[in-house]
């Protein structure tokens, strides 16, 4: 595939990106590999050159959209596109070819698009459904994510939710945490058997969440700037879908694979 | 906070209703604020026709507890949302009362 423009293939959407030079197409090829895909692209990411350097306050990443247009800004990358004609232009600062800071903003942006969220969460397929772990930074995303055994681990960090054809489903992402690549490694999907905001203890607990508690649980951990009214109305609408029909629960857990068979008993 | 004021949700502030719960977006400070059923009821009475004392009778005939402790509860919850920008104090036009 060395010569190919790659593609990318994250929670349905297959992304072209072009514009890439040799040494950043390996790049994009060694750090996507599991995510490279052979199927028709449904977008077009074009990155062109590199802006100059230039040092201040980090700006907050933002999200603007007004008419099918849309502008996405993670210090130091931006990217300009158009949902109707399907293509975005990046603007990378230095670092990486592809920036996955913003590659993920797209991803979250064009989830939304299609009714989905792409949330702050681990998520592990057992018996061919996927248990979605949620929380902040520290709440053990990743340390469930290690225990997950010979269970296929969708990523320890950034899950892309959406609903399909079997309900709502649970995709694989590129955007690995602390964890490493190696909780990266398959582009798979699953129908979501319930959804758990986290706490470490030394001990199980577990309590079922309110719809409205959910979406309150569910909303911070959300891959999107939220001071547009218009995101985030999308946002809340899209969270009281899925609260609606996918259970949550608040859940303390001891970090032993004995989480697995407590989760079966969840009620 | 009289009866010559009210007090109607900005129109920029997004929120639903979920069951009896609400769930209101501070959409500059990018924070969530989930309301509980009385909060969630004061928040549709906040519709900027009603007088604050038209809304703790309504509370009162709908909640089981004694008017005096809902005006206050009343009273500092529409504070709080106008503190946070999610709802405005205004004077009531001529023709408003209930």
């Amino acid at each position: 595939m060395a010569n190919r423009t790659p593609r990318i293939e994250v929670a349905g959407f297959v992304f072209r990106v072009a514009g890439l030079a040799a040494a950043g197409r390996t790049w994009v090829e060694d750090r996507y590999g599991p995510f490279l895909s052979r199927r028709a692209p449904t977008f077009g990411v074009h990155v062109r050159s590199s802006e100059r350097y230039r040092p201040g306050r980090t700006p907050r990443p933002s999200v603007t959209w007004t008419d099918g247009r849309f502008a996405l800004a993670t210090h130091p990358s931006r990217a300009e596109g158009d949902l109707g004609r399907r293509r975005v232009a990046f603007r990378g600062g230095p670092g990486p070819a592809l920036n996955p800071d913003l590659f993920r903003l797209l991803c979250s942006f064009l989830l939304m698009q299609k009714g989905g969220v792409l949330l702050h969460a681990s998520a592990v397929v057992d018996r061919g459904r996927a248990w979605v772990f949620s929380g902040p930074s520290g709440s053990g995303k990743t340390t469930i994510a290690g225990l997950a055994g010979d269970r296929a681990v969708l990523n320890d960090e950034t899950i892309a939710l959406r609903p399909g054809a079997r309900g709502w489903e649970a995709c694989a992402t590129p955007f690995y945490g602390s964890g490493g690549p190696a909780m990266a490694r398959v582009n798979d999907r699953a129908p979501i058997r319930g959804l758990c905001f986290l706490e470490k203890a030394d001990h199980f607990a577990h309590r079922r969440l309110t719809p409205s508690e959910a979406v309150s649980r569910a909303f911070p951990e959300v891959m999107l700037p939220k001071r547009e009214a218009l995101v985030t109305e999308r946002l809340l609408a899209t969270l009281a879908s899925l609260a609606a029909v996918v259970p949550a629960w608040e859940l303390a857990f001891a970090p032993t694979t004995a989480i697995w068979s407590y989760l079966d008993g969840l009620d | 906070m009289d009866s010559t004021e009210s007090f109607p949700v900005r129109k920029s502030v997004p929120w639903r209703t979920l069951d009896t719960e609400a769930l209101v977006v501070d959409v500059k400070g990018g924070l969530l604020y989930p309301l509980n059923s009385v909060g969630a009821r004061i928040w549709d009475l906040c519709d900027g026709a009603r007088s604050v004392d038209e809304i703790v009778g309504m509370l009162a005939a709908e909640f089981a507890a004694p008017e005096t402790t809902i005006r206050t509860d009343a009273i500092e919850f529409i504070e709080r949302l106008a503190d946070a920008k999610l709802v405005s104090i205004e004077r009531r036009r001529t023709g408003d009362s209930r």
